[in-house]
């Protein structure tokens, strides 16, 4: 076969299916919403802080305060940002004793994954239960 | 480079039934994924029905019959078909594994099989597997000592013992058979295959850092305290889940981190 023939074959090798064909595991779920939950909690912190800005802005702001905090929208918002602060605080936890080595079997990596989603919901009703 | 959708050449077709020649007493279809290089066409999805009756129980019996009795085209790697050579490795059901020991029945629906995940494709389910060989070459994957730590007896150089206790050490990773099943698996490795090493490679250089008769372990810490070759880790837990040999390369990478920081 010539040269350039081979070239070509080789060149054009397709790249084989990844995410479209992988089980979705249980672990790696865990895992991209920690990160999914990092970069919602920067964002949301963001948010939560002009929030914060318009009552210490004076009487004038106080309006639009009211205005956002009664809004529905407003309020699933902030749910889902209760979720994630919880999420990333008990999964980072996770992450941080597997750095000493430490519950990296896939029997305890399951277990403790059940263990941090149960904390988060509980954690999450507490609060919007309390507050 | 984060890319969640195939290339333009890569995207998977529709391909051709299969007719069985006579009817089966207890047919069992398999799904492959099949590319040719020398006709200049997509992937595709070939269908194949097989009597489970007059086959063995694995999937790599399956494959060998298809081959043998109904297609000699289909191509894939296989040698020893017991789970020591690891040749047949493949993503069979979702999660990569190796044909030989992945038993049929334990997939209820159509046999799905396409080649290890996000490689380059040979031909059908071969993928290339030259940069994973690479990464492992440059981890030095073998034996080194000082000339220093060389005893040498009346100029006759001294064997190496080992205690039972330090072989120990090497457990759970020197059954690795190299099938990249687990690399291939990890997403990190997915989307940054260029530099990190991945999990098969790191997990031979724990191998070879707990060894109790190589004095380079520093220099072998060191050389993969890499932002990119070790810390694309994110403990996904993938490539535990895919072992074949049931071995854990995200512990055995958790072991390196930890002694880099001790150590190091």
């Amino acid at each position: 076969m010539e040269r350039e023939e081979i070239n070509n074959m080789t060149d054009n090798r397709p790249l084989s299916p990844h995410l479209s064909i992988h089980k979705r595991v249980l672990t790696a779920v865990f895992s991209i919403f920690h990160r999914i939950s990092g970069i919602g909690l920067s964002v949301g912190s963001l948010l939560i802080s002009i929030w914060f800005f318009l009552i210490s802005s004076g009487p004038q702001f106080y309006v639009y305060f009211e205005l956002i905090s009664k809004n529905i929208l407003f309020k699933l918002v902030l749910l889902i940002w209760t979720i994630g602060i919880f999420y990333h605080l008990f999964n980072g936890c996770r992450k941080l004793y597997w750095s000493f080595g430490i519950g990296m079997e896939l029997s305890q990596v399951y277990r403790s994954g059940y263990v941090v989603l149960f904390l988060t919901i509980i954690s999450t009703l507490g609060v919007w239960y309390f507050v | 480079m984060v890319e969640f959708s195939l290339p333009k050449n890569s995207k998977v077709t529709n391909g051709i039934k299969h007719k069985p020649k006579e009817p089966s007493k207890s047919p069992k279809n398999l799904v492959i994924y099949r590319w040719d290089p020398e006709d200049n066409k997509n992937p595709r999805l070939d269908t194949y029905e097989i009597d489970q009756s007059k086959c063995g129980p694995m999937v790599l019996d399956a494959l060998m019959k298809i081959k043998n009795e109904i297609d000699p085209s289909l191509t894939f790697r296989r040698s020893c078909r017991e789970g020591v050579c690891g040749s047949c490795a493949m993503n069979i059901d979702g999660v990569n594994t190796l044909a030989c020991l992945k038993s049929m029945s334990d997939v209820k629906k159509d046999i799905k099989i396409y080649p290890l995940p996000h490689m380059r494709v040979v031909k059908d389910l071969v993928p290339d597997l030259s940069k994973a060989y690479e990464q492992l070459a440059s981890i030095k994957p073998w034996l080194e000592r000082s000339k220093s730590e060389t005893k040498k007896k009346e100029d006759k150089i001294e064997e190496n013992k080992q205690t039972p206790k330090d072989r120990e050490k090497l457990d759970g990773k020197w059954e690795c058979v190299l099938c990249f099943c687990c690399t291939t698996s990890c997403p990190s490795y997915w989307w940054n295959g260029d530099e990190y090493l991945g999990p098969a490679v790191l997990l031979q250089a724990a191998r070879w850092v707990n060894d109790s008769r190589d004095s380079e372990r520093k220099k072998r810490l060191t050389a993969i305290n890499d932002s990119l070759k070790l810390y694309r880790c994110h403990s996904i837990m993938n490539c535990t889940r895919s072992c074949p040999k049931g071995l854990n390369p995200a512990k055995e990478i958790a072991g390196l981190k930890k002694a880099i920081v001790t150590e190091l």
